[in-house]
């Protein structure tokens, strides 16, 4: 939000000192704060407002309409003494450790294999980032009907002869939620592939060649040279990808729709359920706002830390 | 339908346009959830009685029974309210009237004899402060077991009527090679199975209790411990694909012979309608097993808005009216499935499933409410599907925990 204004603020201190003119000195910071107004607006109303909101209706017993009758933390006492709560929040470690490293790590080998010059780079392309095209509800259709044990791929296998194969894990409350893992990871793998291939492709080509004089193995320079080189792109897959993790909501509701009973809930559509079909205000709200927090927890001190080290490398 | 809405569309165009004046005083926008083609059919036959006595209906049907309230809710809070709106009668609805937000329709119930007519336990869910809030337009049962009568005749068994027989009659059925219960793994539909048994093993007061009391002793009960053993023993009779399937896959698996029994309201009957068989022929219906006859209950309402500097008043009355008056009571119900919200009204055009239902009703003792919609506060209720929906699905959890994860559960959410 503020980068642009200070990036135009500072070409405007740059062109003073070449001009020296007291009107320039601040129609351009004038300009850009008027153009800025409607979006800072925008984010502070719509963003903090709202989230202030949401915390001041944790604190309410409002169950259908707001009301603002405080009654403390009692929502959250319920929120954790619920145990679908903690089953949707234990659900969110395990999916956003599977799925967030799965994209990763397969994104990053299939650009590998494609960087080594394959033959028909551009059809096995299209043909993994084909998946992204499609909405999280369709993704979910589909690999419901593949793992459904009864018409999809177990049955599929069995009627092949194999009668023992099993593969049933969506019907199953202790392995339904690596079934969401599955699906996304094959959904947003294409992106990933994308985003790191554009990394490699930026790679020094001398690197190669020098790596080449040395005799060091291909597989030794991609995992100490060429990754750490790319330690901004996989910054940036691990922030995409875990925003795609904390909004995970329509992948769950198309795939398993939380089942079987809750064991393959997550938080957010736990607060969505909440809010909407129980008529639970004020604990859905409580529910967003204990999310909001973990995610901040988890996610600040590596935002944090990234953010630090690229500035500190710049600045030596 | 394409001039349909076209007109629908005009009209509410009008409507907005000339509202301040009370020309169209008789002008009622509905608000409803029912799109599918047996509802919108069910539904053609109130807007005809109504446009019959002068009324000019306009249509406004929103997709998905959350998304319809939530739509109901937010107009109404941002000022445009709709004059009539679908909504479950319960606590949700009071909440609304607290706020000020609806109107009562106790001139027509008074004159009509609502009080009389209705299901005391409905009329005491529709009335806020001594008044109607909302017109019942029908009851759906959801203790009904439907089920395929070749298949349980090749299996040599009659239609259980204990939970015991039931269980014997599964066993045979299953070393049969049948499905015994063709259920879809969804909490509302797990939870409409539990309740039945629950009624089935404690009886019809132990289950009125229960729910309107929600005391810690009976949720301690051995008899609640029994319920939870019973419905712990279904579990080996279900196929291994049950989890998340819908409910009328499952209706039609009993159709096509491929399940023996499911426990599913009424509304299964339009399923059975559609697939070209007169429900009570060979897909039979009967009460789900229990020690003494009971109707759970579930109902569809519509309740009035509060319309701001406009007399919407006459239009709502009329269409409170026409959603009671016998004969469209019978159209409406014959086409949704359900009977009709009023007891007295002739029973011999419905179906022989129906018909049982309606003669079960004239004795009030039979008399239940679901849980799913207005039977208790909406928190409870759902707490109550999670919690079963969760002991069904574990395998590895006993009776005994299962009911104390039920009962502390209902605990926190009350």
């Amino acid at each position: 939000m503020a980068d642009p204004a200070q990036g135009v603020l500072q070409r405007s201190v740059e062109n003073d000192a070449i001009q020296k003119t007291g009107r320039r000195r601040w129609r351009p910071q004038w300009t850009a704060r008027m153009a800025l107004i409607p979006a800072m607006t925008i984010t502070i109303v719509c963003f903090y407002g709202f989230i202030i909101w949401t915390f001041v209706i944790s604190l309410t017993r409002s169950r259908l309409l707001p009301v603002y009758k405080f009654t403390g933390f009692d929502q959250y006492v319920r929120l954790f003494a619920n145990e679908r709560w903690w089953t949707s929040m234990q659900n969110l470690a395990i999916h956003g450790f599977l799925f967030i490293g799965g994209c990763m790590v397969f994104g990053y080998l299939l650009a590998i294999l494609i960087d080594r010059r394959v033959k028909a780079e551009g059809m096995y392309r299209t043909i993994f980032m084909l998946p992204l095209s499609m909405s999280f509800i369709v993704t979910g259709v589909i690999w419901q009907w593949v793992m459904n044990p009864g018409l999809g791929l177990q049955e599929a296998v069995r009627a092949l002869g194999w009668d023992s194969f099993e593969f049933n894990w969506i019907v199953r409350p202790d392995r339904a939620i690596y079934t969401l893992a599955i699906a996304g990871i094959w959904q947003q793998v294409g992106l990933c592939m994308a985003l790191f291939l554009a990394g490699l492709r930026n790679i020094d080509p001398n690197i190669w060649k020098a790596s080449r004089v040395d005799g060091i193995p291909v597989w030794r320079v991609y995992l100490h040279i060429i990754t750490p080189m790319l330690r901004t792109v996989f910054f940036t897959v691990f922030i995409l990808m875990s925003a795609i993790v904390m909004k995970a909501f329509d992948l769950v509701v198309a795939l398993t729709g939380g089942g079987p009973g809750f064991s393959s809930d997550l938080p957010a559509r736990f607060v969505v359920d909440h809010i909407l079909n129980r008529q639970e205000l004020g604990l859905g709200a409580a529910g967003a706002f204990v999310l909001l927090c973990t995610v901040i927890a988890v996610i600040s001190p590596y935002i944090y830390f990234e953010l630090k080290k690229e500035r500190g490398g710049r600045g030596h | 339908m394409k001039k349909f809405s076209t007109a629908a569309a005009c009209a509410a165009f009008l409507s907005v346009g000339v509202s301040a004046g009370a020309i169209h005083a008789q002008t009622a926008e509905v608000l409803h959830w029912w799109t599918s083609g047996s509802e919108q059919a069910a539904l053609a036959e109130v807007r005809k009685a109504f446009e019959a006595k002068g009324g000019t209906w306009v249509d406004t049907p929103i997709a998905g029974g959350s998304n319809a309230r939530a739509a109901a809710v937010n107009r109404m809070l941002g000022g445009d309210p709709a004059a009539v709106f679908q909504f479950s009668i319960g606590q949700q609805l009071r909440e609304l009237a607290d706020q000020g937000l609806l109107a009562n329709v106790g001139k027509v119930a008074d004159e009509e004899n609502w009080d009389e007519k209705l299901p005391p336990l409905i009329v005491k869910a529709a009335k806020y402060d001594g008044n109607y809030i909302a017109a019942p337009i029908n009851i759906h049962g959801e203790n009904w077991m439907f089920y395929n009568k070749a298949v349980l005749e090749d299996a040599g068994i009659d239609v259980p009527t204990s939970w015991d027989d039931f269980i014997a009659a599964a066993e045979k059925l299953k070393a049969a090679g049948v499905t015994p219960i063709g259920l879809g793994g969804q909490p509302w539909q797990e939870r409409i199975m539990f309740n039945s048994v629950l009624l089935g093993v404690g009886g019809r007061e132990f289950y009125a209790d229960l729910y309107s009391t929600l005391d810690d002793d009976l949720l301690e009960s051995d008899t609640m411990h029994q319920v939870f053993e019973t419905f712990a023993a279904l579990k080996p009779f279900v196929d291994e694909s049950s989890p998340g399937r819908n409910w009328n896959e499952a209706t039609n698996m009993v159709i096509k012979g491929d399940a023996a029994f499911q426990f599913m309201g009424d509304w299964a009957k339009g399923e059975i309608i559609a697939a070209g068989i007169e429900p009570g022929t060979t897909v039979g219906c009967a009460f789900a097993p229990a020690v003494d006859t009971a109707y759970i209950m579930t109902v569809d309402a519509f309740a009035f808005s509060a319309m701001d500097g406009e007399d919407a008043t006459p239009a709502q009355e009329k269409m409170a009216q026409v959603m009671l008056e016998p004969d469209v009571q019978i159209a409406f119900n014959m086409k949704k499935g359900s009977i009709p919200a009023r007891l007295d009204v002739p029973s011999d055009s419905f179906d022989s499933c129906a018909q049982t239902a309606i003669k079960t009703l004239q004795d009030k003792k039979t008399h239940l409410v679901s849980t799913g919609l207005f039977g208790v506060p909406s928190a409870v209720s759902g707490a109550i599907d999670d919690s079963i929906s969760n002991f069904w699905n574990s395998a590895d959890m006993s009776p005994k925990e299962g009911q104390e994860q039920f009962h502390e559960a209902i605990s926190y959410a009350k």
